[in-house]
């Protein structure tokens, strides 16, 4: 049933608008990540495209250059002063090791956990998946109090000792995401038949041989899903990083502190900004597939 | 085959208990299980025991006195407000949330040639840690260099002498701007995989039988996407109810209390130091979810 070419070209209208809306914030801020401070703070007119580019909050944020350096190549020394506060190579190089090391532990952990909730029946399994459900409703501020007083009874900050402030940090984004990387990956074994499964063990193969030979593979899509959502959720986290770290600072918590009582400094907030948004794109475009199912968790099986 | 034997007459004689074995749950649950129950459940406990104390204001000790913050909740007009508050910000923006992501699947659901690419894009604010969002917004909406409030401005929707976050009428559509443009994509997603799976024959038998399209969407894409629009709305919900990063960004609950909400008043009563009232207010929340989500669950009787 072909629809006339006009009702086409007018959707296609639309379908483009409705996403530009939606690109708008994000173009908007790139732009305003390569604007000269003058360009941004101009209270006369919106500056849009007429301004001379420039990569200083670039030099600033990811090459640690101070901007009294970049003032004087540049002869420009207004509102210059003090050391740079705005180098987040070290922030970067955090939020990685975080995000990183929280996505294997919670995509390991929810694949074993979602294993058996899929394949095994036992008692008490849907009061089980309730309860890994609930683990989601906890709002983080609830165990903030206990969380920090735990952290210090066992040494865990990272102002006692930096690995163990990284371990205490990837511990708890890998709980905040369990919940959710249980239920998609149990929904993506739940797609393997069962019969996959008793085949392998009348041939011999163990729960875990079969686990690992046969229905892992049968899942990669699924698990790198669930992988990416992890990393997109660790990467973009905010309160708990916030709550229990000091030295060690994630992307999301490092930008906040770029707001000052003296004003914003909008260049740099927009370049660490942009920069990153970037490292989640991709991945999230390497699987948006898998995606697009898992994220209905099953529902659309009857 | 000599090994094989003695693995098995290994195995028989260190027989590991059934429940260690690998066709029992037990050992496949165990970490999942183990670490929500260290980092989940036991704070849990710890912030009602908590709760359950009195903080004195001058000697900074904690006294045991286990009414005493719960009464003091129920009895504070800004916990009503703020209770308040989060209602209006998750009901509005769950259905925005959904009829923009409904709206906006229909219309990118297409296999034509740039779609994919459309589709792509549209992911896009997913991507975005909520913090830089709500940064990307407060500097949108400044109220006198930001590109939407001159926009609003200049087309007389918005007076520079109210700027849309510094007043309290317009403060919490401001954060709810933020919110929507990046958890639309989500529904977007969810929406977009609901159709894909949607079985082709009763639209056939539709369209045969004459049918328009909107009656089409009315009487068949819609109850058959009922399963997946009802998670969709738990999952969103449960998360825009604990919603504390736009509001600590974009106005910290201000100005005054206009955009404080149940989470964000236990954030700043954090910050003054009172440990227990603050766990008692987060606890209150909690209880709000578990209470609102379970009548939902019930009521459209979602499975997981």
């Amino acid at each position: 049933m072909e629809q006339p070419l006009l009702y086409r070209r007018l959707r296609d209208l639309v379908a483009i608008a409705v996403v530009a809306v939606f690109m708008f914030p994000i173009f908007w801020w790139a732009l305003t990540s390569i604007k000269p401070r003058h360009a941004i703070f101009n209270k006369d007119e919106v500056v849009v495209f007429n301004f001379e580019p420039t990569a200083i909050n670039y030099k600033v944020v990811l090459l640690g250059q101070s901007r009294s350096e970049i003032a004087i190549d540049s002869g420009n020394t207004f509102g210059v002063g003090g050391n740079s506060s705005y180098d987040s190579r070290q922030t970067i190089i955090d939020s990685m090791i975080i995000a990183v090391g929280s996505t294997i532990l919670t995509t390991f952990i929810a694949m074993l956990a979602s294993y058996a909730i899929s394949r095994m029946s036992f008692r008490g399994r849907n009061g089980y998946l309730n309860w890994v459900l609930g683990q989601r409703f906890m709002p983080p501020v609830a165990i903030i109090v206990p969380l920090v007083s735990m952290y210090k009874t066992l040494g865990m900050r990272d102002t006692d000792n930096l690995f163990m402030g990284y371990i205490g940090l990837i511990l708890m984004h890998a709980l905040i995401n369990l919940p959710i990387a249980i239920l998609l990956m149990k929904s993506f074994f739940d797609d393997v038949p069962k019969d996959v499964d008793e085949a392998a063990m009348i041939d011999g193969a163990t729960r875990w041989q079969t686990f690992r030979k046969v229905i892992m593979p049968m899942v990669r899509g699924g698990m790198a899903a669930t992988a990416v959502l992890c990393f997109i959720f660790s990467w973009t986290e905010f309160l708990l990083s916030l709550f229990l770290t000091t030295t060690i600072r994630t992307v999301p918590v490092k930008i906040t502190t770029f707001v000052t009582s003296t004003g914003s400094e909008w260049g740099f907030i927009s370049a660490l900004g942009t920069a990153a948004i970037i490292p989640g794109f991709i991945f999230i475009l390497l699987v948006q597939r898998h995606l697009v199912r898992g994220l209905t968790l099953g529902s659309l099986k009857e | 085959m000599s090994d094989t034997g003695v693995s098995t007459k290994q195995s028989r004689l260190f027989a590991l208990p059934k429940f260690l074995s690998g066709e029992h749950p037990f050992p496949w649950l165990l970490p999942a299980t183990a670490m929500m129950v260290v980092f989940g459940v036991y704070p849990l406990l710890y912030a009602i025991w908590i709760s359950m104390h009195k903080r004195n204001a001058a000697t900074r000790v904690n006294v045991w006195d286990p009414t005493y913050n719960w009464i003091r909740a129920l009895s504070d007009d800004r916990v009503w407000n703020a209770l308040f508050n989060t209602l209006t910000y998750t009901s509005l923006a769950l259905i925005i949330q959904l009829v923009l992501g409904m709206g906006i699947a229909l219309l990118l659901d297409s296999d034509r040639k740039g779609y994919g690419v459309l589709r792509a894009l549209m992911t896009l604010p997913l991507v975005v840690p909520p913090a830089v969002t709500a940064m990307m917004y407060l500097l949108m909406l400044d109220g006198s260099f930001g590109v939407l409030s001159r926009s609003l401005y200049a087309l007389h929707l918005l007076s520079p002498a109210k700027p849309i976050l510094a007043n309290s009428a317009t403060a919490l559509p401001g954060v709810l701007l933020a919110d929507i443009w990046q958890w639309t994509p989500f529904m977007v997603l969810i929406m977009m995989a609901g159709l894909r799976s949607l079985p082709k024959e009763p639209f056939e038998a539709a369209a045969i039988d004459g049918a328009t399209s909107i009656q089409a969407f009315f009487r068949l894409t819609l109850p058959l996407m009922s399963r997946v629009i009802a998670i969709a709305v738990l999952i969103r919900g449960i998360d825009l109810f604990r919603i504390f990063d736009y509001v600590k960004v974009m106005t910290d609950s201000g100005p005054g209390t206009a955009t404080e909400t149940l989470t964000s008043y236990s954030g700043r009563i954090y910050f003054s130091g009172e440990f227990p009232y603050a766990s008692t207010l987060a606890l209150l929340t909690l209880i709000f979810v578990i209470l609102i989500s379970t009548a939902f669950m019930k009521l459209f009787r979602v499975r997981l």
